[in-house]
């Protein structure tokens, strides 16, 4: 039944596509993506491929983004032989690598002496065993966002690329300024915007079951609510504050988040929705003993089908697109590419509504990008162990130790430690 | 075997005419019975199925027979827990499996949440019924007022009560009128988040039971009332003596249904507490969640299967108790 099935998909995905590529000379390389119509790098990466590549050609596979796991499994179940799947999710690669669906790319990388050092240490996400099983070609890695009209109007400097936590929290509780209601810094509710940075080290994940390292950052936050430099967590929670607006108001000195905020941020100010009207961005301060303009993130990827007829066009059109060329095509769509050069940080910079400033600049070359959260076995079930302990540590009911304790419990239990 | 009813009629109707009866009576029940099995009845026994199986998508072929494993897992309480207790014994054993143990703490918190909401709503149900029974002035605003929460948005009610019940919210400056010295968000507190869904809940659901205690007051005899009065019973003795016996099959029906709606609480405690902070207001369906959302479906099923054992226990009992209160 449930072959049938795959196999009647997959017979409509092939008849679908057949009429397509008969009318076309060369190569045609179909490309598995999710809401290709609205997601406007597609259209751009695709130009500029075909431009440069003449004999390939790309063609979509549009995929619904929220079925977009389901659906891809059971095309490659169903023995489909679209050339690339884009990856979505990290643990998609990593079923997708166990199952052999996807081809192992350390052959190419070794074959063409691929350069992977624009990747900042990016390309481990998809990395199982010492399997490459795809190449990453956007990170929405993290920075730090600031208003500079409130360091102009309390005539503190603004903040740096090389700041260390310690730094940032001085700076915040400077910045605070209670009868302005002007708050230094913002955290959002999420775990990751609290605690994720103890990853930055490229050593720690947070799916090694040992959470000691993270007690740092929970008494971090703790001494800067105390300060009265954020908003207290309940009330962030109970109001359903979201960041956006919160640092949108123009009363947040500063604000850690995924880089996917910049297009909003310029959207909302060029419609006059937001208070903020001058911003800058920096690289997220960094820990002692941490390298300055360390940071982590998500990945958006793809991956050459193992049954795939065209390896060898599939792996030149994913080698392109994930490195800095390709990365150019993704900037400048005001999307963050997860190659790091100077070349991609200019076209980046140079989108409309982008700060100017130098710092702002140099803070688009992170020297290291951990992911957030690594695809392994059980990665949900420890998100779920860990947000639910972070909810009970954040809001003061339970001491940060205790909490770290039963995070360490609790995913030893998981990880059958 | 039970042979067919002999039909009343002087002559039997023929073999076709019975199978054409038969058709006729099918398509009646068919559009219900198909809605209901294809979206209700199979899933269910599928459920039964997959609870027993250890599955993370993809691939049917993927899934793995397991047998009772998923529950083993569930209601296993881990080692180095017990290997930390001073004294282990059942009953300090049982106590880790309802502090530690996820499936433990769901269900001590679906208890403890029907326990409380059952009987407050059906109380303040009939309350306002009583209270709005009576033809004064604005009683059919006051009824359109009180049921209005029941036809909200639960989403738009939980961000209301969300702002009302935070730290500087007016609920903690009433109660600080009273002498109260809590002085924290309701949500981010471990012993209050749970009254917090509580009160929303009662808030939200009483005005439909109060309606359906209206319809019931109504149509208690008036002559019951005037022989009570006749035989001197005061305003309390007609109330325990007239008005709550005879409003005793209605407050079976509500009881049944709020037992059913409240041990699949879900929607409230996602919007208001997200099943925190920790884990002091995690529910049996927000663990099912949980475990689905970690692809584990055949522990979603398993944690399923718990919820519905203890909704049919209850209703069973519920049953039991109702024949043997009528027929007393």
């Amino acid at each position: 039944m449930k072959k049938l099935l795959a196999l009647s998909l997959s017979v409509i995905m092939v008849l679908s596509m057949v009429g397509i590529a008969a009318a076309d000379d060369g190569v045609v390389l179909k490309v598995v993506a999710w809401d290709v119509n609205t997601t406007t790098y597609y259209a751009a990466q695709k130009e500029a491929f075909e431009a440069s590549h003449p004999g390939i050609t790309i063609e979509y596979v549009d995929v619904a983004s929220q079925d977009y796991g389901t659906k891809t499994s059971t095309m490659l179940a169903g023995d489909d032989t679209s050339d690339i799947f884009m990856i979505k999710e990290v643990t998609d690669i990593l079923n997708w690598n166990k199952a052999g669906y996807a081809e192992p790319l350390n052959a190419y990388i070794e074959r063409d002496g691929y350069d992977l050092s624009g990747f900042v240490g990016m390309e481990s996400g998809y990395a199982f065993d010492g399997v490459q099983a795809g190449l990453p070609f956007r990170s929405d890695f993290w920075v730090l966002f600031y208003n500079k009209t409130l360091f102009d109007d309390a005539g503190v400097a603004y903040p740096t690329n090389d700041m260390t936590w310690e730094d940032y929290k001085d700076l915040a509780i400077k910045m605070t300024d209670a009868s302005k209601g002007v708050y230094g810094c913002h955290y959002h509710t999420w775990l990751s915007a609290v605690v994720n940075w103890a990853v930055c080290d490229g050593v720690n994940t947070l799916v090694d079951g040992e959470y000691d390292d993270l007690a740092y950052f929970y008494n971090l936050y703790f001494d800067l609510a105390e300060a009265g430099a954020c908003m207290p967590y309940p009330e962030t929670q109970a109001a359903g504050l979201h960041y956006s607006g919160a640092f949108g108001n123009g009363n947040i000195a500063m604000l850690p988040m995924g880089y996917w905020y910049v297009s909003s941020l310029i959207s909302n100010i060029q419609n006059g929705t937001y208070e903020v009207k001058d911003w800058g961005i920096t690289a997220v301060p960094h820990k002692e003993g941490v390298p300055a303009g360390a940071s982590f993130g998500n990945l958006t990827g793809a991956m050459i089908n193992a049954k795939s007829a065209n390896k060898d066009a599939a792996w030149t059109y994913v080698a392109w697109l994930c490195g800095p060329e390709g990365a150019k095509a993704t900037a400048s769509t005001g999307n963050r590419p997860a190659w790091v050069s100077e070349d991609v940080a200019s076209v980046m910079s140079s989108v409309e509504g982008f700060p100017t400033d130098e710092a702002s600049k140099a803070a688009l070359l992170p020297s290291m990008v951990s992911i957030e959260i690594p695809g392994v076995d059980h990665a949900s079930e420890i998100k779920t162990i860990l947000n639910e302990e972070h909810s009970a540590i954040i809001t003061g009911e339970i001491p940060v130790d205790e909490g770290i304790l039963n995070m360490n419990d609790r995913v030893a239990e998981v990880l059958g430690k | 075997m039970i042979q067919q009813a002999p039909v009343s009629s002087c002559r039997r109707p023929g073999g076709k005419l019975r199978r054409r009866r038969t058709l006729v009576a099918l398509s009646f029940i068919a559009p219900n019975f198909i809605g209901f099995a294809l979206f209700t009845l199979i899933p269910v026994i599928v459920a039964v199925f997959m609870s027993m199986t250890e599955w993370s998508g993809g691939s049917l072929g993927n899934m793995k027979w397991i047998g009772l494993q998923n529950y083993e897992k569930l209601f296993a309480v881990p080692q180095r827990y017990i290997d930390r207790l001073e004294n282990p014994n059942f009953f300090s054993i049982l106590g880790l499996f309802f502090e530690r143990v996820d499936i433990g703490i769901a269900l001590k918190n679906t208890v403890t949440f029907t326990v409380i909401t059952v009987p407050l709503t059906m109380v303040f149900s009939v309350a306002l019924a009583l209270a709005l029974n009576k033809a004064v002035r604005g009683a059919v605003a006051f009824r359109a007022i009180i049921f209005f929460p029941y036809v909200s948005s639960t989403v738009a009610i939980c961000v209301c009560w969300n702002f009302m019940m935070m730290k500087n919210g007016p609920i903690n400056q009433l109660l600080m009128l009273f002498g109260s010295s809590f002085n924290k968000t309701w949500t981010a507190d471990s012993n209050m988040a749970i009254w917090a869904v509580i009160i929303v809940s009662v808030w939200k659901s009483m005005g439909y039971y109060m309606v359906i205690y209206l319809a019931a007051l109504q149509g208690i005899p008036r002559e019951l009332y005037e022989a009570a009065t006749v035989d001197g019973a005061n305003k309390w003795q007609q109330f325990t003596h007239v008005t709550l016996p005879q409003l005793s099959p209605t407050t079976f029906f509500v009881s049944v249904m709020l037992v059913i709606g409240c041990f699949k609480i879900y929607d409230t405690v996602a919007l208001m507490t997200g099943g925190g902070p920790g884990r002091a207001t995690k529910m049996l369906v927000t663990y099912t969640i949980d475990e689905f959302n970690a692809s584990k479906y055949g522990s979603a099923c398993a944690i399923a299967m718990v919820l519905l054992v203890l909704v049919l226990t209850v209703t069973v009992l519920q049953f039991r108790m109702e024949k043997k209160f009528s027929a007393d």
